[in-house]
């Protein structure tokens, strides 16, 4: 089955600045696709040519394997999109606003289960626009979004002005459609939110991929953090090839290992009589930046 | 206290520095069009017999007293040649304080950026005290300059200095009134309405007492200009009036300020439907809905002022029976030509205030862009085609029915049918022109589409003064008003109506070409 959405080399200059440079993205049907960078890294750049709002200056980009630019009101109707900062109309009121978004993509709001939702984000649809917080307008598109079955959902740090309850409520709502079969694109810089439910990751800086892969995948070309307890004298770890930043806290050593250091190490361990061991595998974190460390 | 005005020096000289383009450009309109008048009425009305002739005229028409107010002194020159400047473009002067008060308060406030600045080491009273600061500084210089300009083109002295600071003074009461309007709504679209509506209302006073009750034109600022009676036995204390009304205003204004959170409105905002109406279901009716509301209340304004104006014409032949002017009005036909040529003159004047609704339109479209409104309406099944058309008929059809309902007026007020209806929508095309300009400018860059409002005042100054400055032809054909046939004082013209039609269609296929290959935001 083709990608959802599949870009290669896409690049994007601003004037002479190189907002995209050679970027890759692939995401599959069915899949929460976790688009983490920094600020300015151009997730939101990406996510504006898939929505044909820009047109890029090289490279490829399809969605559902149509063009983003020309085939554009078609890819719309089958998707929904939540910016990363929500800007309403000052004179409608939030309800308006979400059944007009909802009927723009040619659904009957009544249809839709967008009263439940309403009521699940706590959304008093009756305020005008310019009375809501930037977390309350960051809902408005949320229900609009949520509130109708879907093929892709395009969010951009949507999360960004929810509170921890609302944010629960945003991963429920996700998950939901997740179990639906929607595709979903989210991008982020929280890295415990794309840890929780996406099942795949790219990850930009600069306008370039530095990385993509599941999870799993991700962690596996990594270090693994290990901490051993021993018995005997502390072995000599540092001379270990694939063993990084030793530390030694009285009989306790811990360090970073390479997949390929493991055997030594273990073997090192054994003979110090080693009575307790763990390794935890590297958070997204640790991926994220341990990634922006090895780019230049 | 000294705390709570902290940095108000820096607000100022920043607010100053924002407004470098539309400040001095504001003040320098105005200035140039009273030495025009000034300079212009000597020379036309050269004995005094002709000037009283003519202010007597004036005075005779009802409908020009509502619009003008009186003259008081038949004989004086000064008044003769201030006539319009005393109360109908004293207006423009509240209008300047207007929008630089408002646009450095509420504005600021709605959009979150006097959070931040509130945020920093400034006083709580900062911010207003320093807008305010601007509108007096703009007023005292505009009332300055006012002054000298009328002395040099050969006003008496005192005259022009109490008539500058009877300007000075209006603008201070349009500051004190956008002070206290500011602290009513959080919207910065009603307080622009409120404080726009107060000055109409204080206007419409005064035009009431001019006619029929003279004592409410006393009450009003608009009524002061006249009654200053700056050309002849001033009555110069009247001016206290204007600082002690602009003070109380503005008092009421900094006390109200002091009790409400920033952000917040005095008036409650009200609640909207909880459902969005089934008509509203794309962007042609989202872009009606948000111009319904203007787009009523200048077909009331347009319609008013079209009545006013439609009465005045019928006077005209007794206003200009002059030595000098007699001749010219053989020319043109008798008092029957003169009175069409003015039906012509006015709906120009109307086609221009007009256009500005239309540039409005388009430059709303800019702010939505701007803010990513509109980026969510694309993300949708929503087609650029389907927006711009939305965008385009907001601004074309309602500048259109504007100026129907202006020409419908005017013939009610003059009495007579067709002619003046003809006269407006022989405009048309000319205001489709510059609006198709601002189409494109909107469709090249967003951002470009406020120097819709530069290309508008191009055209009008070419206009107005295109001909006194002996500018070459071709400069002033660049105008699409120069080119509207002067219907209905000479037979209309298919010609040059048909090519502004194709021109302006030309204007707005380029932009439909250049909006659907440009990107969004």
């Amino acid at each position: 089955m083709s990608s959802t959405i599949e870009v290669r080399g896409l690049v994007k200059t601003f004037g002479s600045a190189r907002a995209l440079d050679g970027l890759d993205l692939e995401v599959a049907p069915g899949e929460v696709h976790g688009f983490l960078g920094p600020n300015g890294a151009g997730k939101s750049t990406t996510i504006r040519v898939l929505l044909g709002l820009l047109r890029s200056n090289g490279g490829a980009a399809s969605v559902f394997g149509l063009d983003p630019w020309r085939d554009a009101t078609d890819i719309h109707r089958r998707l929904a999109y939540v910016p990363g900062d929500v800007s309403v109309w000052p004179n409608l009121s939030g309800g308006e606003t979400i059944d007009l978004l909802l009927r723009m993509r040619d659904l009957d709001p009544r249809s839709t289960r967008r009263d439940d939702l309403l009521e699940r984000f706590e959304l008093d649809p009756t305020k005008k626009g310019r009375a809501y917080s930037k977390g309350n307008r960051q809902k408005v598109a949320l229900v609009a979004a949520f509130a109708a079955p879907t093929d892709l959902l395009i969010l951009d740090e949507p999360t960004s002005g929810l509170d921890p309850l609302m944010e629960q409520v945003f991963n429920e709502c996700l998950a939901e459609h997740k179990a639906a079969g929607t595709t979903v694109l989210l991008s982020s810089h929280i890295l415990s939110e794309v840890e929780r439910l996406a099942d795949r990751v790219t990850i930009i800086r600069s306008g370039r991929t530095v990385e993509s892969g599941s999870l799993e995948e991700l962690r596996h070309l990594r270090r693994n953090r290990v901490r051993a307890e021993v018995s005997g004298p502390v072995p000599d770890l540092a001379g270990l090839d694939g063993v990084h930043d030793v530390t030694v806290d009285g009989r306790v050593v811990s360090a970073s290992v390479d997949p390929s250091g493991l055997p030594p190490l273990l073997s090192a361990l054994h003979h110090a009589g080693v009575v307790s061991l763990t390794s935890s595998p590297p958070t997204l974190e640790e991926l994220f930046l341990d990634a922006y460390r090895s780019t230049p | 206290m000294s705390d709570r005005l902290r940095g108000t020096g820096l607000l100022l000289r920043f607010a100053l520095r924002r407004d470098r383009i539309l400040l001095p450009a504001w003040v320098l309109v105005l200035t140039a069009t009273v030495v025009a008048s000034a300079a212009a009425t000597g020379p036309l009305y050269a004995t005094t017999a002709e000037r009283v002739a003519a202010a007597e005229a004036l005075n005779a028409s009802p409908a020009i007293v509502a619009l003008y107010g009186p003259i008081l002194d038949t004989s004086s020159l000064g008044e003769l040649s201030m006539t319009k400047m005393t109360v109908l473009y004293a207006v423009f002067v509240a209008f300047m304080s207007v929008v630089l008060v408002r646009r450095h308060t509420r504005v600021e406030e709605e959009t979150g950026r006097a959070e931040l600045v509130g945020a920093t080491a400034v006083g709580v009273d900062a911010p207003l005290v320093a807008a305010l600061a601007e509108a007096v500084l703009a007023s005292v210089v505009l009332g300055v300059l006012v002054a000298v300009g009328n002395i040099a083109s050969g006003l008496p002295a005192t005259g022009s200095v109490l008539f500058g600071a009877s300007w000075t003074g209006i603008g201070l009461v349009g500051a004190g009134i956008t002070v206290l309007a500011a602290q009513l709504s959080s919207s910065a679209r009603t307080v622009g309405f409120v404080a726009s509506g107060a000055i109409g209302v204080l206007y419409l006073l005064r035009a009431i007492g001019d006619t029929s009750a003279g004592w409410l034109s006393w009450l009003t600022p608009f009524g002061w200009g006249t009654q200053l009676s700056a050309w002849s036995e001033p009555r110069a204390w009247l001016l206290v009036a204007y600082p002690l009304l602009a003070g109380a205003l503005t008092a009421v204004g900094v006390a109200l300020r002091r009790r409400r959170d920033l952000g917040a409105g005095l008036l409650p905002d009200r609640a909207g439907p909880a459902e969005g109406a089934p008509r509203l279901r794309d962007a042609l009716a989202l872009v009606w809905r948000q111009q319904g509301a203007a787009l009523a209340g200048w077909t009331v304004g347009i319609g008013v002022i079209g009545v006013l104006m439609g009465s005045i014409v019928p006077n005209i032949g007794d206003l200009l029976d002059t030595e000098t002017t007699r001749p010219i009005i053989e020319a043109m036909g008798g008092v029957g030509g003169l009175q069409d040529a003015l039906v012509f003159a006015l709906a120009s004047v109307i086609a221009v205030v007009i256009t500005c609704f239309g540039i409005s339109a388009v430059t709303r479209a800019a702010g939505d862009e701007h803010d990513g409104r509109t980026e969510i309406v694309l993300a949708t099944a929503t087609s650029r085609a389907g927006l711009l058309v939305a965008v385009s008929s907001a601004a074309i059809l309602g500048s259109t029915w504007l100026l129907l309902v202006s020409g419908t007026a005017t013939a009610i007020g003059w009495g007579r049918g067709l002619g003046a209806v003809g006269a407006a929508l022989a405009q048309a095309p000319a205001v489709w022109v510059v609006l198709g300009v601002a189409l494109l400018l909107l469709s090249v860059r967003s951002r470009w589409a406020v120097a819709g409002w530069a290309v508008l005042a191009a055209f009008v100054t070419l206009g107005q003064v295109g001909a006194g400055l002996e500018l070459p032809g071709w400069v002033l054909c660049l105008s699409p008003f120069h080119h509207v046939p002067k219907y209905p004082s000479e037979a209309f013209d298919w010609r040059p109506e048909l090519l502004l039609t194709v021109l302006a269609a030309a204007l707005v296929s380029v932009a439909w070409w250049r909006y659907r290959a440009r990107d969004i935001g």
